[in-house]
């Protein structure tokens, strides 16, 4: 059985202008000790998928259908005591390297003790802090600055923390948002590099969450590429990465520099996301599509089953 | 990304295009701000207040042409030679000599409204002066202003008009607006010194400066326009700390004698004995005196909604 | 390490503030219209005593040597006489300054501990009926004009319902009774203090409650409560131990740069309720002409509001670990 299983899940904002469709009829399934990919333009609904999956949409968000079993459990049916005690117990978070995820006025070391004690009740102050001390450690921040603040320590280390904070618990799935955007890229690497070699040691499944395919291509198993809200093309990392199929994957990938540093022409995707509010009818990129033809502005694209694992959401190609 | 930085540069350029920026793009952002300070039912309630204050104002010439003996200061009615309550004659009742309650009620508002309006408009004329020179020029001035401000924040203003009281004998009303001015305008300098300093980093200053620009040119044609509306929501708080001081100095009995404001109101029922068996007397100017304070205070929360984008997105999203 | 050597760069600071503050005062005095000898000696003392003052104070020196003389006496405790006590002033105002400072920091410590407290919970039920009347009574207490309220409650709770003693600090019968114990007499202080506390406390909590619940606001969006929330932490948690915290910060500035403010309403106070401190001693000794006493009072009124706003820095660098480290 997978560890998780996400069954048509459809995710929306309630704002003044109307209803937003952030994510919608996504499904897609983790096995345990495995890392699965988003990756997808900001505003794609990739964000929002991650916080679903945690419970953690804010307050004008909607799960409007779907289901997600994790373990085999329903997360949508849990209460929000049962969520909270699965939150990073089970299901941890990496944030974005940018953002401002460590409380400023308390201790690194009591930010993630406070982790370990809250879903242990039976673990001691003491084991807390060994704990937190071996954990630094394995992230490899110097012990001695356990006691820091979070504005003394670089970007680097406040990501090396918050890693250190996701493993506490040892969970099951942690996601990780953006976790090396803003990361200068010599740093990127050596967190990229670290989170996969942690992966493989506590044999912890991840979802990684990008907006740069060659990041996702490199690190994860299996790759979802998602536009507008939707999933457009789903497989494992060699699938998608050397034979992509749809209009919207080739062109992500010809957008970037490869990894193996092959001259390609870097093209930029013209045309812009569309609005979520007001959903057009048939193929939400035919408007930047290349090969768009007249049957994708009326009817709604299909999935195109192309090897076991690996599936497309395009109508335009037979 | 790049659009959105594009889009903001080009606005900032139709600001400095200083013929686009005709008449209706103006009507229209004033319309625009309404719409939303309409919605704010604290700012309705305090813009009705200061209408009703603004007609008590009005009306307070009326009594004295019906009789003499209605002049708020000097008029005494010939019948009457101690505090009495209400009745047809007056309404409100008379003070320890006779005098009329109501008249002086009306004149104080139009004090009220003299010394509040005046003083606030003097202090964020200086504070915005200072605020922008300081926020512009940097450095050394900025250091030797934002030293004086600290200096003139930490004097309480009441207890300095009193000082001065006593060394220059009884202060006539102008005089004490004017040292409420000077002395209430460290808070508008420090808040228009922020702002100028984020103007300064924006393209069309650096625009202004390569075309040649003089300081004083960019200080008051380019910065100024775009901090005014902050401002002027400051001078909404000033007019209440203005109104507050004077009255308590007319409450102590520092007050200009040939001038009924409502603060020397209180001071007469309080040193003639009658704040117990006079609660018509009591009641009123500290009514008033309270409710211009307040009315003015929603009338800038309002305002401040308008003008703070962030807080606008607040109303949106919750 | 780092906090002592923030306390000291403000204590350097407060004192530049405190020393223009004196120099200002010295001219003022010296140099306001009429004259200055008469404004620092009492008219009616006897010709030797006048003699000896001005000599102390040395206003038969030229204007130099007279501010050397200002420094030095007020270095030395030396305010001159008080033209309505006929003590020296030093005695009066060191008589008062413990009875201000009692009822002044009682009074603003209270207010920023329940406004900070119901601010809290304000924002926490957020358009609710909670929150709509806590933020009504906060903008009402905040704005009601002070003296009107302090004689509103004498009105009601000292005069009608006779529950308070109407002015003053101490019952003379207690204090003059042998056989009355010091808890007798501290229950006596409490009786009397409490109208003007809670006076100055209704026209501070108020602000310090918007403040609050409008910094908690800001401070729930902040992507570190997400962390929290993430973390698995009851939401009791995420409220006391990772907002409330730093949302009180602004309370804290926002204390200390009101101060000077508050001072003004902590006067008015103690003149409306005769309670013998050195604000009321300050508008006293304007109305009678007591110039030495009324110099005295404000130089310390300056210090008390100076070393308060050292104490709040204190406390804001205590708070925030971002100054402290």
């Amino acid at each position: 059985m997978a560890l998780l299983e996400v069954e048509n899940l459809s995710i929306g904002y309630h704002s003044q202008k109307g209803y937003i469709h952030a994510v919608e009829d996504v499904s897609f399934s983790l096995e345990a000790g495995k890392s699965l990919g988003f990756v997808g333009e900001s505003g794609c609904g990739k964000t929002t998928l991650g916080m679903a999956l945690m419970r953690l949409l804010p307050p004008n968000g909607v799960i409007r259908e779907g289901r997600m079993l994790f373990e085999g459990n329903d997360l949508l049916k849990k209460s929000d005591e049962e969520m909270r005690e699965i939150r990073w117990k089970k299901v941890a978070m990496i944030f974005q390297a940018a953002m401002n995820a460590l409380n400023p006025v308390h201790r690194i070391e009591d930010q993630i003790a406070e982790a370990l004690l809250t879903h242990d009740p039976m673990c001691s102050k003491e084991e807390a802090m060994k704990q937190v001390e071996d954990l630094f450690v394995f992230v490899g921040i110097p012990k001695d600055r356990m006691r820091d603040y979070p504005h003394q320590y670089s970007g680097g280390m406040k990501q090396r923390a918050i890693i250190a904070m996701a493993l506490a618990c040892r969970p099951a799935l942690i996601i990780a948002d953006e976790p090396t955007t803003a990361l200068d890229v010599i740093v990127q690497d050596q967190i990229l590099k670290e989170i996969k070699s942690l992966q493989e040691l506590f044999k912890i499944s991840i979802i990684f969450i990008s907006h740069d395919i060659s990041v996702v291509s490199d690190f994860c198993d299996d790759i979802g590429v998602m536009y507008a809200g939707q999933l457009v093309e789903y497989g494992d990392r060699q699938e998608v990465f050397t034979s992509p199929v749809h209009p919207y994957t080739k062109a992500l990938l010809s957008s970037y520099p490869t990894v193996t540093g092959e001259k390609y022409k870097l093209e930029p995707i013209p045309g812009e996301t569309p609005n979520l509010i007001n959903q057009p009818s048939g193929c939400r990129f035919r408007h930047r599509c290349p090969s768009a033809g007249v049957s994708c502005k009326t009817e709604s694209p299909v999935w195109l089953k192309l090897t076991p694992t690996h599936r497309a959401f395009c109508s335009s190609i037979r | 990304m790049g659009r959105f930085e594009i889009g903001s540069y080009e606005m900032s350029m139709e600001k400095l295009n200083k013929k686009s920026l005709n008449r209706s793009p103006r009507i229209a952002r004033f319309r625009a701000g309404w719409a939303i300070y309409r919605q704010n039912l604290l700012g309705k309630i305090g813009l009705t207040l200061l209408v009703i204050f603004a007609l008590m104002a009005l009306c307070s010439f009326i009594p004295p042409l019906i009789d003499p003996m209605y002049q708020p200061m000097t008029g005494v009615d010939p019948d009457i030679a101690k505090s009495t309550g209400p009745s047809l004659r007056h309404w409100l009742g008379t003070d320890f000599m006779g005098r009329d309650i109501l008249s002086q009620l009306l004149a104080g508002a139009r004090v009220a409204f003299m010394v509040g309006v005046s003083a606030a408009f003097m202090s964020i004329v200086i504070g915005t002066t200072i605020g922008m020179i300081a926020g512009y020029m940097g450095k050394f001035v900025d250091t030797l202003l934002m030293r004086l401000a600290d200096m003139i924040m930490v004097m309480p203003t009441l207890l300095v008009v009193l000082i001065l009281s006593a060394l220059f004998g009884q202060l006539n009303i102008w005089i004490i607006v004017l040292i409420i001015a000077l002395f209430r305008w460290p808070g508008v300098s420090r808040v228009i010194r922020a702002q100028t300093l984020s103007l300064k980093q924006r393209p069309f200053i650096e625009a202004a400066k390569v075309a040649g620009a003089s300081h004083m040119r960019i200080i008051f044609r380019h910065i100024m326009p775009n901090v005014l509306p902050l401002a002027f929501l400051y001078m909404t708080f000033r007019v209440t700390s203005a109104i507050i001081i004077e009255a308590a100095l007319a409450f102590l009995g520092f007050g200009d004698p040939s001038t009924v404001s409502w603060g020397m109101m209180l001071q007469w029922v309080w040193k003639t004995g009658h704040m117990f068996k006079a609660p018509y007397w009591l009641l009123p100017p500290g009514i008033c005196i309270s409710l211009i304070t307040l009315s003015f205070y929603m009338l800038g929360r309002a305002m401040d909604e308008v003008l703070d984008p962030r807080l606008r997105k607040e109303a949106e999203t919750g | 390490m780092e906090l002592t050597r923030y306390i000291g760069r403000r204590l350097i600071q407060i004192a530049i503030i405190f020393f223009v503050i004196l120099t200002v005062l010295f001219l003022l005095f010296r140099l306001a219209p009429g004259d200055p000898v008469s404004r620092m000696v009492d008219p009616d003392m006897t010709p030797e005593d006048a003699e000896f003052l001005i000599s102390q104070l040395g206003l038969d020196q030229p204007l130099g040597m007279q501010y050397l003389y200002y420094l030095k006496n007020f270095f030395t405790g030396n305010f001159g006489e008080s033209f309505h006590y006929g003590q020296p002033v030093i005695e009066i105002i060191w008589a008062r300054l413990p009875n201000t400072i009692l009822l002044f920091t009682t009074a603003i410590i209270l207010a920023a501990l329940v406004g900070i407290f119901l601010g809290k919970i304000a924002s926490w039920h957020k358009g609710e009926t909670t929150d709509t009347l806590m933020t009504l009574g906060a903008l009402v207490t905040h704005t009601v004009f002070l003296p009107w309220l302090g004689l509103i409650l004498i009105w009601v709770f000292a005069y009608k319902l006779d529950w308070f003693p109407i002015t003053g600090m101490l019952s003379e019968e207690v204090w003059l009774d042998p056989g009355a114990g010091i808890f007798t007499k501290l229950i006596d202080v409490l009786h009397h203090m409490i109208l003007p506390l809670a006076t100055l406390f209704f026209i501070h909590f108020g602000s310090y409650l918007l403040i609050m619940r409008s910094s908690m606001l800001e401070t729930l969006k902040e992507d570190y409560i997400l962390t929290a929330r993430a973390k698995g932490l009851q939401e009791k948690v995420i409220r006391n131990h990772h907002a409330a915290p730093n949302a009180a910060l602004p309370v804290v500035t926002s204390v200390g740069l009101s101060l000077a403010f508050s001072i003004n309403g902590g006067a008015l106070t103690e003149t409306i309720f005769t309670w013998p401190g050195i604000g009321r001693e300050l508008v006293m000794a304007v109305s009678q002409n007591d110039y030495p006493l009324a110099q005295a009072s404000f130089l310390l009124i300056a210090i008390v509001v100076l070393l308060s706003n050292l104490v709040v820095d204190t406390l804001y660098a205590y708070l925030d670990p971002r100054i402290r480290y």
